[in-house]
């Protein structure tokens, strides 16, 4: 292998990358404009839930109820409904995701100290929002519950409201969150979109890059040169590995300038767990690129392979312990799971070389096997 | 110029839409990515996926060792939680939850049980990892949930309010869930996928064969033709309206149909009619990023800036009421907005047109929108 040749060939995909100024523009674009959005606009927190209430009771404790949920910030009040008939419609028309059925006697059970029911009507479209939401509405009928319970003690025993109050509740909980005190989404989710993000481009980058030399027939002139496969595969994917860390130390800079994460890891380690995944990435490029002749067909292959196993598969959205056996081997099969762990460890838990080796091993591992597959498939005399 | 729709003009189409149909599946990679994308990726998001909170790993600390600090401990039991056992010390118990063996932790203090007993506030912690922030919060619900509960019940003997069980003022709720009763994840992430591989294909398929067009200069060959701009560009989005149709039947049918058993309660030809309608408005937005880029790497970038934007903040993942003013502005500007309501509405709701003519129209408008202003840069480029 020449240092020469390798140097001059990324020389020449650099001046092939700079001359299309759309091209080298959207390298850059791309990542910073996904981080802005995602950033701002992608929010797990389920909130502003728009809801309405069927109230046959109109009591003061009726009233008192559904008070409870419209000063919810997680709530969002869309009036009251007629009969349950108009529930139906409004559930399907997607303008409602709860509501409650208020039965007659509500206020009067209560009074008398029976327990009343109440219906509950979610929208299950979506399972995840609806299982938060009956997380919700759960908390607040036990506050409800527990408000009722100590009312009724501190009348029948003549005891102060605080003192019953403690009594109904024998065991209080302090949950306490770890990792992202805040259970503020952004923080756990900036991030992740690092790792989303370079799993996105460089892969695209790449194999576009690649492909369009096959596409074109420019890539002859490399099989009649002397220049060597692995002289070549360096050479070629060496500026797209450089542009993508570049992406990556600015996407890192956003997530903790811009949306204020805590990055409590070693900056040395992180930086050089993200060159590590950038080659990986920019090698499933690679590979991609020696299978298909067409840039169609790169682009396809990269985003079925690159972007759907990144939202899905990698901790990101989803948790990676309730995935199938299907799921799983995927996630397995792909770096992004393992580069969600660094970054998690770097930036929330701030835990280095001492928990994290085993991910830093994987994509190495990765990284060399992409390229000596990559190395295999690319023949400088194609049987086609 | 012949007129559009005059016999030679329907002969051009038809032409035309055979030469982008042969041109498609002579690339053979491409089909079969095309076929895994509407089959086993499907399957294997609708089966693979689960965003419920299952069997966390639970760790106790018990520095109490008691009677009532073990039942409180053994109530966190599946389908949400999974004892762990004792985390050991609380040094321990840190390290559990740095390496992820464990989700959450549960301190019970020393004295517990005989604090409870003299009727004592006690509180217990609970230490939950959040890294994950939906599971983080599902977890301490359901931990709040059934620490509460253990509570009443112990309030509840201690008060004589009742012997065992809760009484009282106390609401209870009957909690339906509607569509989708048994929350199968299923459905929501198999329908999600397809209207996603949908979605992908619609832009990126018309918009790279037209920009193919113009890289190897064969556009100027279909340019000295008879051909007017829109017998050139309608075709290609008939021909990958009619394949991705295709792949939606395969997927529906030979997929989310028999392996998942999904209900598609309404009416199925409107569905299609309404996918067709939705591929035609998305290849608008590929032909208009078509005219802009002038070889496939630009398209291959910039279907990317289009595609990941609408994905995302369309509503498939993330509730849209949560979204800041401006994004949900943003989200009414993406078809997949409106075609995400149609679907899930028609497939699991089983509404008709009554309820969906308003996200259609909008769909609709969109589509001549943005079909009009890709048309209107193609003709001034190469009029």
């Amino acid at each position: 292998m020449k240092h020469q040749r390798i140097i001059a060939l990324a020389w020449k995909e650099w001046r092939e990358i700079i001359r299309d100024r759309l091209f080298f523009a959207l390298a850059f674009i791309v990542p910073t404009m996904l981080m802005l959005l995602f950033g701002f606009g992608l929010t797990l927190d389920v909130e502003n839930l728009p809801f309405a209430v069927v109230d046959h009771d109109r009591s003061a404790a009726s009233r008192d109820y559904t008070y409870r949920f419209i000063s919810s910030r997680y709530f969002d009040f869309k009036g009251q409904a007629g009969d349950e008939r108009q529930l139906d419609t409004l559930l399907a028309d997607n303008r409602i995701r709860l509501a409650l059925v208020i039965p007659p006697r509500f206020g009067e059970r209560l009074a008398r100290g029976e327990a009343a029911p109440v219906q509950v009507l979610i929208d299950g479209t979506f399972p995840m929002r609806a299982q938060t939401t009956q997380g919700y509405v759960a908390a607040i009928n036990s506050a409800v519950s527990l408000d009722n319970m100590a009312g009724a003690l501190s009348a029948g025993r003549g005891i102060p409201l605080a003192e019953a109050q403690a009594r109904v509740q024998p065991v209080k909980l302090e949950v306490r969150y770890l990792y992202n005190q805040s259970v503020k989404s952004i923080w756990s989710l900036a991030p992740k979109l690092i790792m989303l993000i370079m799993m996105l481009s460089p892969p695209f980058l790449t194999a576009l890059g690649v492909v369009r030399e096959k596409e074109s027939g420019s890539i002859f002139n490399i099989y009649s040169s002397t220049v060597s496969p692995g002289e070549f595969l360096i050479g070629k994917l060496a500026p797209y590995v450089a542009i993508s860390f570049t992406n990556g130390l600015i996407l890192w800079a956003l997530a903790v300038g811009l949306y204020g994460t805590p990055f409590k890891g070693d900056p040395a380690f992180f930086a050089l767990a993200l060159l590590l995944y950038v080659v990986c990435t920019t090698g499933l490029g690679l590979v991609i690129s020696m299978l298909v002749q067409t840039q169609v067909a790169a682009m396809i292959v990269a985003s079925i392979v690159s972007i759907i196993p990144a939202v899905l598969y990698s901790g990101m959205l989803l948790p990676l312990s309730s995935l199938a056996p299907g799921a799983s081997a995927i996630a397995h099969a792909l770096p992004p799971m393992y580069f969600t762990n660094i970054v998690v460890g770097s930036f929330l838990k701030g835990v280095g070389w001492q928990a994290l080796w085993a991910d830093m091993l994987v994509l190495t591992a990765y990284a060399v096997g992409l390229f000596g597959l990559g190395y295999l498939l690319f023949s400088k005399r194609p049987s086609a | 110029m012949n007129g559009i729709f005059s016999g030679a003009g329907l002969r051009r189409l038809r032409v035309m839409t055979h030469k982008e149909l042969l041109q498609l599946f002579r690339d053979v990679a491409l089909m079969v990515f095309f076929l895994y994308a509407f089959t086993g990726d499907i399957y294997i998001a609708a089966s693979g996926v689960s965003m419920q909170l299952k069997n966390a790993a639970i760790a106790t600390l018990d520095g109490d060792h008691s009677l009532a600090s073990r039942e409180l401990a053994s109530r966190f039991q599946p389908p949400y939680f999974q004892a762990a056992g004792s985390a050991g010390t609380p040094r321990q118990a840190i390290r559990h939850l740095d390496d992820a063996e464990v989700m959450a932790v549960l301190d019970i203090p020393p004295r517990f049980g005989e604090r409870l007993s003299r009727g004592e506030q006690v509180a217990v912690q609970l230490q939950v990892d959040t890294s994950n922030s939906v599971l983080g919060f599902l977890a301490s619900s359901y931990g709040a949930q059934i620490v509460g509960r253990y509570g009443l019940e112990v309030a509840a003997l201690r008060e004589g309010l009742s012997s065992g069980g809760i009484a009282g003022p106390v609401i209870q709720a009957d909690t339906r869930i509607w569509y989708n009763p048994n929350q199968n994840d299923a459905w929501f992430m198999g329908i999600s996928e397809m209207l996603t591989v949908i979605t992908l294909f619609a832009i990126l398929l018309p918009a790279a064969a037209m920009v193919r067009e113009k890289e190897r200069g064969t556009i100027e060959q279909l340019m000295v033709t008879p051909l007017s701009a829109f017998q050139i560009l309608f075709p290609k989005v008939i021909a990958m309206t009619l394949v991705i149709l295709a792949g939606t039947a395969i997927a529906l049918f030979g997929v989310l149909g028999p392996c998942f058993n999904l209900p598609m309660r309404g009416n199925l030809v409107l569905f299609f009619l309404i996918t067709a309608l939705y591929v035609f408005t998305t290849a608008g937005l590929g032909l208009l990023a078509a005219t802009v880029a002038r070889n496939l790497a630009q398209v291959g970038m910039l279907t990317v800036v289009i595609l990941m934007p609408m994905l995302l903040l369309s509503g498939a993942w993330t509730p849209i009421e949560a979204m800041p003013e401006w994004m949900r502005i943003l989200a009414w500007a993406s078809p997949l907005h409106y075609f995400l309501d149609a679907a899930y509405g028609i497939l699991l709701k089983g509404v008709g047109m009554a309820l969906l003519w308003q996200p259609v129209l909008a769909m609709g408008l969109l589509g001549v929108v943005v079909f009009g202003a890709g048309m209107g840069r193609f003709g001034r480029q190469f009029g």
